[in-house]
């Protein structure tokens, strides 16, 4: 009987050390793997077709400099990437170098990241879009491509309407006035898609700059954002106005932006949409369906004094975790993967604006060449500078604002209020 | 897995301890000898002993997999985000929560889903009768219905974003027929409810199956007597064939109500994300989007507090509707 206890105790036991030793190595094996130190990196990029040869390049570039290093890229899917990424900071481990989006996304999370101010000083004058990845004056990534919002038009509904595709709408009346034009040739004016509420940014960094005085955009950005302002109530009356004129596509709140609007747009349903510069939505991906009649053009001045400028930030970039155990190395890919060779493949195979000021673009079609031209004058996009609780309540406030069941008013009301708790 | 190997070692702790019984007695009753007392007394120690290492494994695992993780979430909750990380502040998100309108609006479209409990139910109920008294084609129907329950939520999603869309087919027809389209999925008073139809679309074939075999409980001779006494369709359902299942539907319903409750998030995240204007939201969704968007995961652990709370009210009730009916037997 005795024996018969003892034999299960010893059973179980045996047992339980046999769970936990056939658990234990594959849970170890990683950072202990070997001679060779190696670095993780998440990002929702590497598994991309387009980025392929990117990732590539920067390999091999960084594999000149550390030869002993080991570089694994972890391909996560986008949309559950920064809940993926909360979980990693939360337990105070996971990859040494990772990827974000610049402003709120990367803002919101610099406790777990390393500055790199000291290692990216080189790299400082040939990059641009550094000030999305910057918090109270450190830098927590280096940029990888820009994204910003030009308004795109489609200059084949242009000549329908018996508009000239070669001179776009400069202020506002003029794009009122053409808009009623392209109504009328069977079109809709704007492709806009709403349904996860992002509409709201778009058009207000895609307008803004027309809207905005130099200096209210200035403080916006700065952070001294006046709600009370006529020209910021005018961003979103215009937003009502093109609404119910009927100039956007119907059913704009259920109409997703990714990527349902964009296909209103590359079918030729409407003439304008406000886009972006890198990963969808583009001139690439534009131009595959209208050939060279994309046509991109500043945003239409409004208000008297105002200075029409490109709105962009750095996109995405590369970040180092505050965890990571070679800091130097780990900073070392960073730069590598911000290396002119690395960005140059980034741009000419997935159509993205990249970070690298020294790039050629004089071969690409006119719209990047339009682009390109306006990155010099152009400003922080506004949207990226509020909070993402902000972003958010703006998205649900501008779906009420279309359906009708909120006034122009009062969702600025409650921006504000939103945007001085933030 | 030790749980699962451990089970064969319970068998010869059993004869054990049945064995170690007769031992004790024997012992008592011949009462010889101080050599055969020790041996039984250190026979009880260990025969105390047994079941408490026996269930250990299970009692860890339940213990360190489940209770504790859940407490750790509750202590959580109650702790601060971003630059407050770490730092203790009471019931500060739970008032955040009762303060945002976004939670609110979730915690009534839970209402609403218990309000609409009853159509997800009598839906399956009423097709499942009439496959029963065998309408013309119910072998085609009975398959057909049970169709959508095997596809997976993101898909019978994209499906329904096709088909709802504002200039898609569903609004073709209607326009054919002289009705105005209707933004489905992009009016806040219409949203909530082509998410739930299209839930119970999607679901209702698997509560089918368990009403008929409901029915195949129900003795055909209560009907034939039904159909003789000349009682019309209605008056069969509603007086023999409900008191017949008043089981089987109260069954339908706790299941329905848990897959209502719990497995809606797929069909939200493809059909509305939430949106328009917040109307679409449900618990579940509020909590990954402040855990993955918002970056607020104290926040979204006491949104998570509260679901469960909401979970285990609405769970023990449903354990006693289920005893009652079990004592009904």
């Amino acid at each position: 009987m005795k024996q018969h206890t003892l034999w299960s105790v010893a059973l179980i036991a045996g047992l339980t050390l046999a769970g936990c030793g056939s658990a234990a190595p594959t849970g170890t094996a990683p950072s202990s793997g070997g001679s060779k130190t190696k670095l993780v990196v998440w990002d929702w990029k590497s598994g991309d077709k387009k980025a392929a040869s990117y990732i590539e390049k920067a390999k091999a570039d960084f594999a000149k400099k550390h030869p002993d290093v080991t570089v694994e890229f972890v391909a996560q899917p986008f949309d559950q990437y920064y809940t993926l990424l909360g979980g990693a900071i939360q337990s105070g481990k996971g990859p040494d170098v990772m990827m974000f989006n610049g402003g709120g996304q990367i803002r919101d999370r610099v406790d777990a990241l390393l500055p790199l101010d000291q290692y990216v000083a080189e790299d400082r004058q040939r990059l641009a879009g550094w000030e999305a990845f910057t918090k109270d004056g450190k830098t927590y990534a280096a940029p990888v491509t820009l994204q910003g919002h030009p308004i795109y038009y489609n200059k084949t509904l242009y000549t329908k309407a018996g508009l000239d595709p070669e001179k776009p709408p400069a202020t506002w009346d003029e794009l009122m006035a053409d808009c009623a034009a392209i109504k009328k040739a069977g079109a809709k004016c704007f492709a806009l898609g709403n349904k996860e509420g992002i509409g709201p940014q778009f058009w207000l960094s895609g307008l803004g700059s027309g809207i905005l005085t130099p200096k209210e955009y200035d403080d916006w950005i700065a952070g001294e954002r006046d709600w009370t302002s006529p020209d910021v109530k005018q961003v979103f009356k215009l937003w009502k106005e093109v609404n119910d004129k009927g100039y956007n596509n119907d059913g704009a709140n259920s109409t997703a932006m990714f990527n349902d609007a964009f296909s209103v747009f590359d079918a030729g349903k409407a003439a304008h949409i406000i886009g972006l510069m890198s990963d969808v939505g583009h001139w690439k991906d534009f131009g595959e369906f209208l050939g060279d009649k994309v046509g991109v053009m500043q945003a239409p001045l409004v208000t008297a004094g105002a200075q029409p400028s490109l709105p962009y930030d750095g996109g995405i970039g590369y970040a180092v975790a505050k965890w990571a155990k070679d800091p130097k190395s780990a900073a070392d890919l960073v730069r590598s993967l911000t290396s002119t060779e690395a960005l140059n493949a980034f741009y000419s195979n997935a159509g993205a604006i990249a970070s690298d000021t020294t790039i050629d673009v004089s071969q690409a079609p006119p719209a990047v060449g339009t682009i390109v031209s306006k990155l010099k004058s152009g400003k922080p996009a506004l949207h990226v500078a509020l909070s993402s609780k902000t972003l958010d309540l703006m998205g649900r406030l501008s779906q009420k604002i279309l359906s009708g069941s909120a006034s122009v008013d009062e969702a600025v009301k409650q921006l504000a209020a939103s945007d001085r708790a933030g | 897995m030790p749980v699962g190997r451990s089970s064969p070692s319970v068998r010869p702790a059993d004869t054990g301890r049945a064995e170690g019984a007769g031992f004790e007695q024997r012992a008592r009753h011949g009462g010889t000898g101080t050599h055969s007392r020790r041996a039984s007394r250190a026979g009880t120690a260990a025969e105390r002993l047994a079941p408490l290492v026996l269930l250990a494994p299970a009692v860890l695992i339940i213990v360190f997999l489940r209770l504790w993780p859940l407490l750790l979430g509750v202590n959580f909750s109650f702790t601060g985000d971003g630059a407050r990380n770490g730092t203790a502040v009471g019931f500060d998100n739970y008032l955040e929560l009762l303060d945002d309108p976004l939670f609110r609006t979730a915690l009534g479209n839970v209402g609403l889903l218990v309000v609409l409990l009853p159509v997800a139910v009598a839906i399956p109920g009423l097709l499942a009768t009439f496959i029963y008294l065998r309408v013309p084609g119910h072998r085609f129907y009975r398959s057909v219905y049970f169709f959508p329950a095997v596809l997976s939520p993101v898909i019978v999603g994209a499906i329904f974003n096709l088909i709802l869309a504002f200039d898609g087919p569903f609004n073709a027809v209607l326009g054919t027929i002289g009705l105005g389209p209707v933004d489905w999925l992009g009016d806040p008073g219409v949203a909530i409810f082509t998410v739930v139809g299209v839930q119970i679309w999607a679901t209702f074939g698997m509560a089918l199956v368990v009403f008929l075999a409901g029915f195949s409980t129900l003795d055909p001779a209560l009907l034939d007597a039904a159909r003789v006494d000349g009682a019309s369709l209605p008056q069969t359902v509603w007086h023999v064939i409900i008191p017949g299942l008043s089981r089987t539907i109260q069954f339908v319903f706790v299941t329905t109500m848990i897959g209502m409750l719990t497995s809606m998030f797929g069909l939200l995240y493809v059909m509305t994300a939430g949106g328009p204007e917040g109307s679409t939201y449900l618990p579940e969704f509020y909590i990954w989007t402040q855990q993955g968007q918002m970056n607020r995961p104290a926040l979204a652990s006491a949104a998570s507090t509260v679901l469960f709370l909401i979970m285990l009210v609405v769970g023990l009730a449903q354990i006693s509707v289920l005893r009652r009916s079990g004592g009904e037997d």
